[in-house]
């Protein structure tokens, strides 16, 4: 009877399919509705047993899937939680998680999903719709902290959810989603027994701290919360509840503990590494990497450079509106900013060649956009990295009314000397370079440039607020490789449009045009046609340089040489991504 | 007898480190910002008198060197490029002693090529260069900041330890505060407020002055609690029953009586802002780029690459060390000088 | 004694007062605060950064604030900490114990070593012990704390003799004296920093404040009656000397608590160092006010201990007190 119902709803998936994963075993016979419906990998098979310790740079602060929102944190939430769909980090596309399958109506709108049956929390309490419905109602909750709110609501209107039965779910949106299926990554699913009275009381923000207890959490992670010792590290053990199998059937995940201490400096993290009390580490300077290479053998560890991330830097102007009474000065120097021939002329200026060889020592990658070479599936190749030349840089100069002094001093229409300060975050030693570097590159086109460096917030805070700022260099990075990434940032009304903020309505018709090309890129379903959008608007950006893009750095990383099932990616968690998977090879390296 | 002669030796040996700061755009080879792209991390120059041939020159030279193959900062010398190292000779311009434009070095080897004394940093700049540079600066900070330190310390301590009473009660409570407080916060709020077009140089002097004047705190503990013990002597209790002053107390004996004191302190107070500076660098509040200063230096070489792949870089942190010694050295014996004054 | 006691805790709730004022100001100035980097990961809405903003209460003018938290110190939470969402008093507590565990020995430690060495330099003055002293200190004074840390770790990593940080090792499963013993390995390498980081500063007073004394009349006296070398030294000089020491004494407590911060940092030793660190960067303003409260009172005990051992050696004090 439930087999033949099942074997219905099939029949008509198949019919509205747009993609459907199936998970093995979902067909398999009639015991199957008792049997848990595990996800089964393809990876190579490992064995169980083992501890593997991991350096953070900060404490974790919050087991809280919810309010979680610093690096460290995450990593460990991460291993404790479990989403829908889940981006896989290797072929950057979307595999079936809680979620064994899914369709999307024809107009892009609704998507079912359909949940893993027999699947239970890490404390034993089995999982279902009520679960999924719960937690939806959770991040959609204006009174929580969730940072990633905004990527729930489209055209300014929330997700809908509703439950059409103990395993299937619906989610619908006011008008079609491009991206629909890449929004369910890392969203957790929270235990609607653990967390619907602290909710209903509305201390669920404050939820999940340190110092709850582990038995009062729970989670559909590989791992769950074993014990924490302030200041020195966090232990999690395997939940034996876990939902994957491996190809051979063993249950994942292999590791009994994940262990992570905090190591403030940089440097101890390396010589501890080194020294062997940490057997991972996901992110490395290029310096320390070059450093770490002799000792790779007699160390017994492997360094992987996985090619260039999503982070990219890029030198900005002030080009902010409305500064002219608060701020003349710099208004005065907007003029020259506000021109395009201006921008293009300092990008030609400027050396990213020497960016990437003297500050990332090779590892890294010169940038003509936001877009970075490791977004394979969406990098617009035929555009070309600006090439430094100093004498376009003047020509360009010239051309937009400029001219030298005897001394070689640029000067603009109106006899004042071409000068700016440009601001770099003191914490990051990369950007610092770069902007010691530009200084001397600004030098030969006869630009006399300041490079301040600040405490970080300072600096946001003059980027962000108080507009009191002529250029600074900065950096983002996607949490995933998808055009919506951009979104934020290429918008004129974005949060992170950091050049000028608040730009409503458009300042440039070029502006205007990237705005609505970022927004039908949102809901063109197919990729080759969402590419060609996006390729147009990676194309306005090189021409336009709203600012100028300079480098990313290569995602480098360090593991044990022990350790099976290492596959580094350029997506977070690089290396622990698929932390379930991960096993020793040799008895010897467990510890 | 035996102090004074000490003293002058100390004093030439100040003289001249500071001499070699003033003058520093002469001896060094290079302008501290001068960066060489195709050397980054070059390791110190080798000074040779036998060639590859193995002939002999009576004249020192150096071998240019390239990047060995497919490395980034791996050297190689090259028997081809054999360059002497001349006297006096022309190269970039620069300003001596900030006043006199010239052009003349005391040694350098003929452009295009570069000679690192003491290697290069990771955008090819002279270490030598700027360690020279960079005391020019440091010094000055150091000596700024201590004067300032010192100068609130003995008037604060002074006033407090003359008077006593409810007048030293406050001073205390208040130098407490200013001991336990981290000044570092006021600081990023100082930096935050100064207009960017400031120079790098006045933002760094602003700094280093607020530095100066808000470590008033354990100088004038230590002046104060001397004055204090200075009260109670014989002579000065005699001096009080014979009706003099509270200032006249002040001025000649209690005051004095400090000045050992606040010497000590002078010759730790100088040296400890000069390594302040680092601490500086790292919160970026240092003196900004190019500007180069022990503190940043130092700053630079703190790191595991550095300290495993391009040692050289260490040499500058030992620039500061005969500075110190001299300085305490000179503490020394103004101390002994003023004991057996007494 | 009792009212010179009560009267050394007026001093004490004053300077409390008086710290976590001027700090509550200071932050003021520093632009930003724990939330305006939020904005940078994209996905967090100005509307939603506003209603944290007043959720913590940072829209609230100052001394408001100041209130609110001196409220919540009457609750014993010291406030509360915007990045672990917990009291801060919570936080701070267990690590302020693994920060004295490290720096009380060292200060011990430092102080043992300093005062002989220093009297006996002080006993050879121009000889070349002393001018060994005098440069030794000097050269010691111009190394920084931070290189002292990284060149220790690499040390331990090349010689495999030390842990190269933490406090215990993962598998510290044995009893109560085993598990001191493993503490004791973990503190070795940043005691030695820590000591040979303060040691110099210690030296170099005990040295002058020994010359100060040697030079004195009445120790001349002594000596002119033939007072055997070591008894003058160390039965005569040095308690003549006590005064200005224990002073110094009280303040290298609060010296190397200041220390140990940065060697905590570089050694990842669990102490207050890495937290305050983090705590300033990211403003989260009363972790920060309340670390920096911690240290104050340790501070205060410095300076309460070195007030006793006055009162118990220097009979002038006794009597004006």
């Amino acid at each position: 009877m439930i087999q033949s119902q099942r074997r219905i709803r099939l029949a008509a998936l198949a019919r509205a399919i747009v993609v459907v994963f199936l998970a093995t075993g979902v067909s398999a016979g009639s015991q199957a509705s008792s049997r848990p419906e595990f996800l089964r990998t393809t990876s190579e098979a490992g064995q169980p047993g083992g501890r593997l310790i991991i350096a953070e740079a900060t404490e974790p602060k919050t087991f809280n899937p919810v309010t979680v929102i610093d690096r460290p944190s995450r990593d460990v939430v991460r291993r404790m939680t479990g989403d829908l769909i889940h981006i896989n980090r290797e072929t950057q596309r979307t595999e079936p998680a809680l979620a064994k399958s899914w369709t999307a109506s024809r107009d892009g709108k609704t998507f079912t999903l359909r949940l893993r049956r027999g699947i239970k929390f890490s404390d034993g309490v089995p999982f279902d719709a009520d679960d999924v419905v719960f937690s939806f109602q959770v991040y959609l909750d204006e009174k929580i902290d969730y940072p990633q709110r905004s990527f729930l609501f489209i055209h300014g209107k929330p997700l809908q959810v509703q439950k059409l039965g103990p395993y299937t779910v619906r989610f619908s949106f006011v008008s079609p989603y491009a991206a629909a299926e890449r929004l369910f990554d890392s969203v957790a699913m929270l235990p609607r027994h653990l967390l619907e009275q602290p909710y209903k009381e509305g201390k669920l923000n404050q939820a999940w701290g340190l110092d709850t207890p582990p038995d009062k959490m729970a989670g559909l992670g590989p791992f769950r919360v074993k014990q924490v010792v302030p200041g020195q590290r966090i232990v999690l053990e395997r939940n034996q509840y876990y939902w994957k199998i491996d190809s051979k059937g063993q249950k994942l995940p292999y590791l009994d503990e994940l262990v992570f201490v905090s190591i403030p400096s940089r440097d101890a993290q390396v010589v501890r590494f080194q020294a062997g009390e940490v057997q991972v580490l996901e992110s490395l300077t290029a310096e320390n990497f070059l450093a770490m290479e002799p000792e790779q053998k007699a160390r017994h560890y492997k360094l992987y450079d996985v090619g260039p991330g999503l982070e990219y830097n890029f030198l900005l102007f002030n080009l902010n509106r409305g500064l002219e009474s608060k701020l003349p000065e710099i208004a005065r120097k907007q003029t020259w900013f506000r021109d395009v021939r201006f921008r293009q002329a300092i990008s030609y200026a400027i050396d990213r060649a020497a960016i990437v060889r003297l500050v990332y020592q090779g590892k890294g990658a010169p940038l003509a956009t936001l877009v970075t070479p490791g977004e394979k599936l969406w990098l617009d190749s035929s555009i070309p990295i600006p090439e430094h030349s100093v004498a376009k840089a003047r020509q360009l100069l010239q051309s937009a009314g400029f001219s030298w002094k005897a001394d070689g001093a640029l000067v603009d229409s109106g006899g004042k000397p071409v000068e700016f300060t440009i601001l770099a975050s003191a914490s990051n030693a990369q950007r610092a370079q770069m902007a010691t570097l530009i200084q001397q590159d600004l030098k030969s086109v006869g630009i006399s440039v300041h490079a301040v460096t600040l405490e970080f917030r300072s600096m946001v805070q003059r980027i962000t607020d108080s507009h009191d700022y002529e250029a600074a260099i900065m950096g983002l990075a996607g949490g995933d490789s998808d055009p919506n990434e951009a979104l934020d940032t290429l918008s004129s009304s974005g949060s992170t449009h950091l050049w000028a903020l608040d730009e409503k309505p458009p300042l440039q018709p070029w502006q205007a045009q990237v705005d609505e090309l970022m927004q039908k890129q949102l809901i063109t379903m197919n990729y080759p046609g969402r590419k060609k959008v996006f390729d147009q608007v990676q194309q306005i950006v090189a021409r336009e340089q709203p600012a100028v893009f300079l480098a990313s750095p290569h995602i480098l990383v360090a593991a044990h040489e022990g350790l099976g099932n290492i596959r580094p990616a350029i997506i977070e968690n690089y290396l622990l991504w698929n932390s379930d998977e991960i096993f020793w090879r040799t008895p010897a390296g467990k510890r | 007898m035996k102090p004074w002669r000490k003293l002058s030796l100390v004093t030439v040996l100040l003289v001249g480190i500071h001499l070699l700061a003033l003058l520093a755009g002469f001896v060094a080879p290079y302008n501290y910002a001068t960066q060489d792209r195709d050397h980054p991390y070059a390791r110190p120059s080798r000074i040779h008198f036998v060639d590859c041939a193995g002939k002999f020159h009576l004249r020192p030279f150096i071998y240019e060197t390239s990047l060995r193959e497919g490395t980034l900062n791996n050297y190689i010398e090259d028997c081809s490029q054999l360059q002497p190292i001349e006297f006096f000779l022309r190269g970039e311009k620069y300003a001596l002693a900030g006043l006199v434009p010239a052009d003349l070095h005391l040694f350098g080897v003929p452009s295009p090529a570069r000679i690192y004394l003491l290697g290069a940093d990771g955008f090819g700049r002279d270490e030598f260069s700027r360690v020279l540079y960079g005391a020019q600066i440091s010094l000055f900070a150091g000596l700024l900041a201590a004067v300032l330190a010192l100068s609130m310390g003995l008037l604060v301590g002074g006033v407090a330890g003359a008077f006593g009473g409810w007048v030293d009660e406050a001073v205390m409570r208040t130098a407490e505060i200013f001991i336990a407080v981290p000044w570092f916060y006021l600081l990023l709020g100082v930096r935050a407020v100064l207009p960017l077009e400031m120079s790098p140089l006045s933002a760094f002097v602003l700094v280093v002055a607020v530095i100066g004047l808000l470590n008033w705190g354990s100088p004038a503990r230590l002046v104060r609690g001397v004055i204090l013990s200075g009260r109670e002597r014989n002579f000065v209790q005699a001096a009080r029953g014979f009706g003099a002053g509270r200032g006249y107390l002040l001025r000649r004996h209690l005051l004095p009586m400090s000045f050992s004191v606040a010497l000590t302190q002078m010759a730790l107070l100088v040296p400890r802002f000069i390594l302040a500076e680092v601490m500086l660098s790292f919160l970026g509040l240092g003196i900004g780029e190019p500007f180069p200063s022990w503190g940043n230096m130092l700053a630079d070489a703190q790191q595991f690459h550095v300290l495993t792949a391009y040692w050289w870089m260490l040499l500058p942190a030992l620039a500061p060390v005969p500075v110190f010694v001299a300085y305490h050295a000179l503490a020394d014996r103004l101390q002994e000088r003023l004991q057996s004054a007494n | 004694m009792i009212r010179y006691l009560l009267r050394r805790l007026g001093h004490a709730i004053f300077l409390l007062f008086g710290v976590s004022l001027l700090l509550f100001f200071l932050m003021q100035l520093a632009p930003g605060d724990f939330f305006s980097t939020a904005r940078l990961s994209g996905s967090i809405s100005p509307a939603s950064i506003h209603a944290l903003r007043t959720e913590y209460g940072l829209d609230k003018p100052l001394p408001v604030r100041y209130l609110r938290w001196l409220n919540s110190v009457g609750h014993g939470d010291f406030g509360y900490s915007f990045a672990y969402n917990m009291p801060a008093s919570a936080l701070l507590l267990p690590r302020a114990r693994n920060t004295l565990l490290l720096t009380v020995p060292c200060l011990l430690i430092s102080w043992i070593i300093a005062v002989p060495l220093g009297v006996l330099a002080a006993s050879r003055r121009g000889g070349w012990l002393d001018r060994f002293y005098s440069g030794g200190t000097s050269a010691l004074l111009g190394m920084h704390d931070l290189l002292l840390a990284l060149l220790a770790l690499l040390l331990a990593l090349r010689t495999g003799a030390f842990p190269t940080g933490g406090m215990m090792s993962l598998d510290a499963a044995g009893g109560l004296w085993a598990n001191w013993k493993d503490v004791l390995w973990h503190m070795a390498l940043p005691a030695i920093v820590l000591i040979v980081g303060s040691l110099a500063p210690i030296l170099r007073h005990v040295r002058s404040t020994m010359l100060e004394v040697l030079d004195s009349h009445y120790i001349r006296a002594a000596e002119g009656h033939g007072v055997g070398r070591l008894t003058l030294l160390f039965r005569h000089a040095l308690p003549a000397a006590a005064n200005p020491l224990i002073s110094l004494f009280g303040l290298s407590m609060a010296l190397l608590i200041a220390g140990s911060m940065l060697v905590e940092v570089v050694m990842s030793w669990p102490g207050m160092g890495p937290m305050v660190l983090e705590a300033i960067l990211a403003r989260d303003m009363f972790l920060v006010v309340g670390a920096v409260l911690l240290s104050t009172i340790f501070l205060i005990a410095g300076n309460f201990i070195a007030d006793i051992l006055l009162y118990v050696f220097d009979p002038r004090i006794r009597i004006n007190a």
